[in-house]
C-alpha cells in the first residue's frame, strides 16, 4: 500500500508575477477526476506519485502586496517547500524574490525545500531578468530553480517535480505520523467528495 | 434477511443512493402515526401531492409539499384526537417501528429454509447472535492476541471455532479460524478483515458491514467467501439470558480453557432445549460432508454479488436495531439504569430479556390491509395467536376495541406482506406512492431507511439529503456549498445536520419533544408541526445510525457518566474551568489547556479498556482518531460552550482589543473597496446578508470543525462573488483583500472570538489543509483590520500581531511534544523594564537549562531591543538588583528560591545596565555543578 504523504507547500512572490497561475495550470492540467476540487485557487491540492510514495501538495497561495507581508510567517509555518515566484520581464520582482529568501532562512522552518520560479519564460524578448543570474544565485542558497511559463504550460510539472525529489523520504517507522496517511483514507475521501 | 440477499444480486433499491421524495414523505407519515387507516389515508393523498409536486421544481416545491402534508395532518390529528392516545406519544410509534422492523425478519426467514441457518432458529425465544456477540467480545474479540497464541487456543477447539485478532505480520485486524485438522495442512487459516473508511469486510468478500460485530454475525450464519460458516462456542450458542453471556464474557479469554467451555464442548448436558445447537452443529457437519464445494474458499466472482464494482453494502435492519439498543445500552451491564439520557429505549429491554421479541406492534402493518391478501397460512395464523396472547401480555392497560380490529387487521397485513415479499424489490420509486395501499410501504420504509444507510456509506451527496431539506430554509441562495468540505471527514449525515441547524448545542436528545426551539435564523418558519415532524422523523433515523454516530453518542454518555474515570475526568474538569474562571491568564492559555485536554482525553480514551465495545470493533481504525475527536466536541466543548463564549468576551474586553476592533471596523467599514486592494467584484448588500447569516449560524456551533465547514461556504460564496462568471481563477493577490472587506462589511465583534476559538481548538491534523488555510486568512484578515491604524503608513501591521501568529504557529505545531503546561520548568517570566515605557511581561518557553546568556538573546527577540549589549537579566528580590552573569542558569534559581522555606517575592527583569546604579552582579555558586 502506498503512503500518501501530505505536504504544506507555501507560494511567495510579488502580485502579479503569477504565483495562482502556476498553481493552477498545475493543478488542472491532465485533470483527473479523483481529485478534489478546493473551494477557490487560493488553496490547491494535488497528488503526484514519487518513488514509492504519494505527494499530496497542500498549496497555499499568499498575498504578495507589501501590506500583506507581515502575514506571510503564517502562511509559510510549516512548509515542507516553498516555491518563490518572480517575473522575468520585472527586475523589481526578482528583488522581492531576495527578500523572501533572506526571510525563509531567517524566520523559515528548518530544512525546508526552496524552489525558484522564474515564471512568464513566455515573454522572453522583453526579459530584465537574466537566466544566468536566477541561477547562480539559486546556486548560492541551494534552491531549485527553473523557467516557467504558466501561460504556455512549460516547467510547471517539472518544478513540482523538483520538490518531490528534493522531500527526504520518510523513515519507514514513522509511518504511523501525522504526516502521512493511508492510501485507503484517500480514496475514501475523494468519493466522499464526488458528490 | 442476510443469507436470502447476501448471494443474489443486491436488489435495486438497496443500492439506490437517495431516497425518493415519496420514501421521504411515507417515512414522514409512518413515523409520525404508524396507524394503518391514517396512514393509508394520508397515503392516497401524499400520492396525489407527490405527482403534483414532480412537476414543481426541487426545493421549493419540497417544502410547499411538507407544508401541505403538514397542514392536512394537523386537521387530521385534531380529528382523531381519541382514536388513539398512543399516536400522541411519538417515541412509542418509533420504537415499535423498531421493534417491529425486528420482528419481521424471524418471519421472513421462516419462509425459505436455510439448513445452515444456526443462530436465527433460536430467535423466537432466544438472543440474536448479534446479542451474543455483542455481549461476549471480550471473548472472541483478542486484539492484542499474538499469532502463535492464538493457535494454541484455537487448536483445542473445534473446527469452526473463530477469534478476531491484529495480526502484527500483516498490520491488520484478521478472524482465525479453526479448521478440521484432517483437511488442512494447518489446523488455522486467517482471513484478512479490510477496513474502508466506513465498513468492514473480510479480503475477497463483497459484502461489508458496518462494523465487526454484524460481519461475524453474518459469518456465523453465511459462509461468502468462508469455507463454513463461523461457529460460536457452544456456551455461547447456548445461552438464553444476558446474564449467561455476562458470565461467560467475564472470563475473557479464559473463557477458552475453562470448563464451562470443555463442558459445553462435549455432547451436551442438556438443561437447554436442544434446537439451536443442534441445528448449528447439524449445519456444521452438512457443510463438511459435502466437502467437495464447502470446503473450498469461493472468490468473490464465483458469488453473484461480485458484480458490482466495489462491495455491496450489507446492512441488516434487524441488526441495526438490535445493535443500536445495545451499543447504547451496555455500557454498565450488569446496571438497568444507566443514564437518564435515552432512558427511554433501555427501560423496554431490561437485561433478562423478555424472551418472545415478537409484538407486533400496529406500526407493523403499514402495509395496507386492503388490496393484500388476507388468505394467512396455518402457520401464521398459529403465530398469530401466539402475537395477540403476547401482546396482551405485554400491555396490561386496557385496549380499547378499536384497536383490537386494528391489531387483526395488522397481523392479517404481515402475513400479506410475507407473501407479497418476493416481489418487493420490483415496485419502488417515485412510483409507489401511488400504488394505492399493498404492501409496498412497509417494504419501502424498510428499503429506503436502508438506502439512506447506505447512501451515508457510499456517497456524501446521499448523506446531505436530508439536511438540504433543513438547510434550505436557512437560505436560499444558489450558492449553497453544495458538496461535502474536502478536509473533514465531516459527518454531514441527516441526523447531524437536523441537529446543527436547529442549534445543535444544548439538548438535542434530552428536550422534551415539543419544547420549542430556539429563534432559528431562517426566514423560512416552518410551521410548528412540520417542525415536530421533522424531529420525529429524525428520532427514526437515529435508531438506524452509524456506528460512527453510536459511538459518539455513546462517549458522549459516558462522559456525563461518574462512574466511569473518562465520565470522572470531563465532568470534574467541566466544573472546574466553570468554577474557576481566574485560572487562566489570557484566552490562549484558556483555549490551549482546553485543546490539551482534549488531546490527552482523547489517547486516554483510545487506549483505555473503557469504552465496550471496543472502539477497533466497531470504527474502522483510520477513522478512530476522527470518530474520538468528535466525541470530545460532543462531550467537552458542548457543555463548556457557553463559558468559553463568556470568557473569551471578558478577555478581550479586558485587554482592549474588543475596544479596538470596534473602532477600526468602523473605520475600516468606511473605505471603499479600492482603498483596501479590492479590484474584482465584490458581495454586494445581498451577500453580505447571506455571508452574515452564515456566520451567526457558526456561532452556534460547538464543534470548531462544523465552525470552519461554515468559514469555508462563505470563502466559497466569496469566490461566487468574484469569479462572476468569467471563469477565471483567483488566488490570494485578490481573495485577501476581499475577505478582509467582507469581514469589514459584515461588521460583526464576535467574529474575533469565533475565529480564535477555531484556530485553538481545531484538530491539529487538519491546521494544514482547507480550513486552516482559510481560518489564517481570516484571521490575518481580523488582524489587518485590528491594526488599520498604524497601517496607514506602509509598516502595515504591527510588530507585535505579527509576533503573536508567529508564536500561534509554533505553539500549534509544537504543543504535541510539550509535556503539559504545568510543566513549570519549561516557563520562565520576565519582566522587561524600559525608562520611558515602564514595564511589560512575558512569559517565555525555555528549556530547564538555558543559560542567562541565553535567555537575554530571548529577550532581545522577545522585547525587540536594539542594541543588546546594554541589557542584561536581573534578579529583583529583597529590594535589590542582581544582575545575572551569562553563565547562569535563571530556571535552577528560580527552583532554589521556590524550594526555600520562607517564599519571598521574586522577578525577573530584563533591564538596561547602566541605568540601575545599584546593580550587583549574582553569582550563582550551583551553577558549576550542573550540565
Amino acid at each position: 500500500m502506498m503512503a500518501i504523504r501530505e505536504l504544506k507547500v507555501c507560494l511567495l512572490g510579488d502580485t502579479g508575477v503569477g504565483k495562482s497561475s502556476i498553481v493552477c495550470r498545475f493543478v488542472q492540467d491532465h485533470f483527473d477526476h479523483n481529485i478534489s476540487p478546493t473551494i477557490g485557487a487560493s488553496f490547491m491540492t494535488k497528488t503526484v506519485p514519487c518513488g514509492n510514495e504519494l505527494h499530496k501538495f497542500l498549496i497555499w497561495d499568499t498575498a504578495g502586496q507589501e501590506r500583506f507581508h507581515s502575514l506571510a510567517p503564517m502562511y509559510y509555518r510549516g512548509s515542507a517547500a516553498a516555491v518563490i515566484v518572480y517575473d522575468i520581464t520585472k527586475q523589481d520582482s526578482f528583488h522581492t524574490l531576495k527578500k523572501w529568501v533572506k526571510e525563509l532562512k531567517e524566520h523559515g522552518p528548518e530544512n525546508i525545500v526552496m524552489a525558484i520560479a522564474g515564471n512568464k519564460c513566455d515573454l522572453a524578448d522583453i526579459r530584465e531578468v537574466p537566466m544566468k543570474d536566477a541561477k547562480e544565485y539559486a546556486e548560492s542558497i541551494g534552491a531549485i530553480v527553473v523557467e516557467t511559463s504558466a501561460k504556455n504550460a512549460i516547467n510547471i510539472e517539472e518544478l513540482f517535480q523538483g520538490i518531490s525529489r528534493k522531500i527526504p523520504p520518510l523513515e519507514t517507522h514513522e509511518n504511523g505520523n501525522s504526516g502521512t496517511i493511508k492510501l485507503g483514507k484517500q480514496t475514501a475521501q475523494t468519493t466522499r467528495r464526488c458528490c | 434477511m442476510p443469507n436470502a440477499t447476501a448471494h443474489q444480486t443486491p436488489p435495486p433499491e438497496k443500492r439506490k443512493l437517495h431516497p425518493s421524495r415519496s420514501e421521504i414523505i411515507e417515512l414522514l407519515v409512518f413515523s409520525l402515526f404508524g396507524e394503518e387507516e391514517l396512514a393509508g389515508f394520508l397515503l392516497e393523498k401524499m400520492s396525489v401531492l407527490t405527482m403534483e409536486a414532480q412537476c414543481l421544481d426541487e426545493r421549493g416545491s419540497f417544502f410547499k409539499l411538507i407544508d401541505t402534508i403538514a397542514s392536512e395532518i394537523g386537521e387530521l390529528k385534531q380529528e382523531m384526537v381519541q382514536a388513539d392516545l398512543v399516536l400522541e406519544d411519538g417515541s412509542t410509534s418509533i420504537q415499535s417501528l423498531e421493534k417491529d422492523m425486528s420482528d419481521l425478519c424471524p418471519d421472513q426467514k421462516n419462509l425459505k429454509s436455510f439448513p445452515r441457518d444456526s443462530g436465527y432458529d433460536s430467535l423466537p425465544n432466544k438472543l440474536s447472535i448479534l446479542d451474543k456477540l455483542l455481549h461476549t467480545h471480550p471473548v472472541w474479540l483478542q486484539l492484542g492476541l499474538s499469532d502463535t497464541e492464538a493457535a494454541e487456543v484455537l487448536q483445542t477447539q473445534p473446527p469452526g471455532t473463530f477469534l478476531v485478532r491484529k495480526s502484527t505480520r500483516m498490520q491488520k485486524k484478521v478472524l482465525s479460524l479453526r479448521l478440521p485438522t484432517a483437511e488442512f495442512g494447518s489446523c488455522l487459516k486467517e482471513f484478512a478483515i479490510k477496513e474502508s473508511t466506513y465498513t468492514f469486510s473480510l479480503e475477497g468478500s463483497g459484502i461489508s458491514f458496518a462494523d465487526l460485530f454484524r460481519l461475524i454475525a453474518f459469518y456465523c450464519i453465511s459462509r461468502d467467501v468462508l469455507p463454513f460458516t463461523l461457529k460460536l462456542p457452544r456456551a455461547i450458542a447456548a445461552a438464553t439470558t444476558e446474564a449467561e453471556l455476562e458470565e461467560v464474557a467475564q472470563q475473557g479469554l479464559s473463557f477458552w480453557s475453562s470448563p464451562a467451555n470443555d463442558r459445553l464442548q462435549s455432547p451436551a448436558p442438556l438443561q437447554q432445549p436442544p434446537p439451536p445447537d443442534c441445528v448449528s452443529k447439524g449445519s456444521q457437519q452438512l457443510c463438511l460432508i459435502n466437502g467437495v464445494h464447502s470446503i473450498r474458499t469461493r472468490t468473490p466472482s464465483e458469488l453473484e454479488c461480485s458484480q458490482t464494482n466495489g462491495a455491496l453494502c450489507f446492512i441488516n435492519p434487524l441488526f441495526l436495531k438490535v445493535h443500536s439498543q445495545d451499543v447504547g445500552g451496555n455500557l454498565k451491564r450488569p446496571c438497568l439504569r444507566t443514564q437518564d439520557g435515552n432512558g427511554l429505549e433501555r427501560s423496554r429491554s431490561p437485561p433478562p430479556r423478555p424472551p418472545p421479541p415478537s409484538i407486533h406492534s400496529l406500526l407493523a402493518s403499514p402495509q395496507l390491509s386492503r388490496t393484500v391478501n388476507q388468505a394467512s397460512s396455518p402457520e401464521s395464523d398459529a403465530r398469530n395467536k401466539h402475537w395477540n396472547l403476547d401482546l396482551l401480555q405485554k400491555r396490561p392497560t386496557p385496549i380499547p376495541p378499536p384497536r383490537l380490529k386494528k391489531k387483526a387487521l395488522s397481523l392479517d397485513a404481515e402475513s400479506g406482506a410475507k407473501s407479497a415479499q418476493p416481489s418487493r424489490h420490483s415496485a419502488h420509486g417515485p412510483e409507489t406512492a401511488s400504488v394505492p395501499g399493498g404492501a409496498l410501504p412497509q417494504q419501502n420504509l424498510a428499503g429506503s431507511l436502508v438506502a439512506c444507510s447506505e447512501s451515508q456509506v457510499q456517497c456524501n451527496g446521499g448523506r446531505q439529503r436530508l439536511s438540504d431539506m433543513s438547510l434550505s430554509t436557512s437560505s436560499s441562495d444558489s450558492l449553497e456549498f453544495d458538496r461535502s468540505m474536502p478536509l473533514f471527514a465531516y459527518d454531514g449525515d441527516t441526523n447531524s445536520s437536523l441537529e446543527e441547524y436547529e442549534g445543535e448545542s444544548d439538548q438535542e436528545s434530552m428536550a422534551p419533544p415539543l419544547k420549542p426551539k430556539k429563534k432559528r435564523s431562517s426566514s423560512f418558519v416552518l410551521p410548528k408541526i412540520v417542525k415536530s415532524q421533522l424531529r420525529k422523523v429524525s428520532g427514526v433515523f437515529s435508531s438506524f445510525m452509524t456506528p460512527e454516530k453510536r459511538m459518539i453518542k455513546r462517549i458522549a454518555e459516558m462522559s456525563q457518566d461518574k462512574r466511569t474515570y473518562f465520565g470522572c475526568l470531563v465532568q470534574d474538569y467541566v466544573s472546574f474551568l466553570q468554577e474557576n474562571k481566574e485560572c487562566h491568564v489570557s484566552s490562549t492559555d484558556m483555549l490551549q489547556t482546553i485543546r490539551q485536554f482534549m488531546t490527552q482525553v482523547k489517547s486516554y480514551l483510545s487506549q483505555s479498556s473503557e469504552l465496550d465495545p471496543p472502539i477497533e470493533s466497531l470504527i474502522p481504525e483510520d477513522q478512530i482518531d476522527v470518530v474520538l475527536e468528535k466525541a470530545m466536541h460532543k462531550s467537552i466543548l458542548k457543555p463548556l460552550k457557553g463559558h468559553i463564549e463568556a470568557m473569551l468576551k471578558e478577555f478581550h474586553m479586558a485587554d482592549g482589543s474588543w475596544k479596538q476592533l470596534k473602532e477600526n471596523l468602523q473605520l475600516v467599514r468606511q473605505r471603499n473597496p479600492q482603498e483596501l486592494g479590492v479590484f474584482v467584484p465584490t458581495p454586494d448588500f445581498v451577500d453580505v446578508e447571506k455571508i452574515k447569516v452564515k456566520f451567526m449560524t457558526m456561532q452556534k456551533m460547538y464543534s470548531p470543525e462544523k465552525k470552519v465547514m461554515l468559514l469555508l461556504r462563505v470563502c466559497k460564496l466569496i469566490y461566487t462573488v468574484m469569479e462572476n462568471n468569467s471563469g477565471r481563477m483567483y488566488g490570494a493577490d485578490d481573495f485577501l483583500p476581499v475577505l478582509t472587506y467582507v469581514v469589514a462589511q459584515c461588521d460583526m465583534l464576535e467574529l474575533d472570538a469565533e475565529i480564535e476559538y477555531m484556530m485553538e481548538l481545531l484538530d491539529p491534523s487538519l491546521l494544514h489543509g482547507e480550513g486552516g488555510y482559510y481560518l489564517t486568512s481570516a484571521y490575518g484578515a481580523l488582524s489587518l483590520i485590528k491594526n488599520f491604524q498604524e497601517e496607514q503608513a506602509a509598516r502595515l501591521l504591527c510588530s507585535e500581531a505579527r509576533n503573536t501568529l508567529r508564536q500561534w504557529h509554533k505553539r500549534r505545531t509544537t504543543n504535541r511534544t510539550i509535556p503539559s503546561v504545568d510543566d513549570f520548568q519549561n516557563y520562565l517570566r520576565v519582566a522587561f523594564q524600559e525608562v520611558s515605557s515602564g514595564c511589560t511581561g512575558k512569559t517565555l518557553l525555555v528549556r530547564p537549562y538555558i543559560t542567562t546568556e541565553d535567555v537575554c538573546r530571548l529577550c532581545a527577540e522577545k522585547f525587540k531591543v536594539d542594541n543588546p549589549d546594554d541589557y542584561s537579566l536581573f534578579l529583583f528580590i529583597d529590594d535589590t538588583w542582581q544582575q545575572l552573569t551569562e553563565d547562569t542558569y535563571p530556571q535552577k534559581i528560580k527552583a532554589e528560591l521556590h524550594s526555600r522555606p520562607q517564599p519571598q517575592v521574586f522577578h525577573f527583569v530584563y533591564k538596561r545596565i547602566n541605568s540601575d546604579p545599584y546593580g550587583a552582579v549574582f553569582q550563582n555558586d550551583n551553577s558549576n555543578h550542573v550540565s
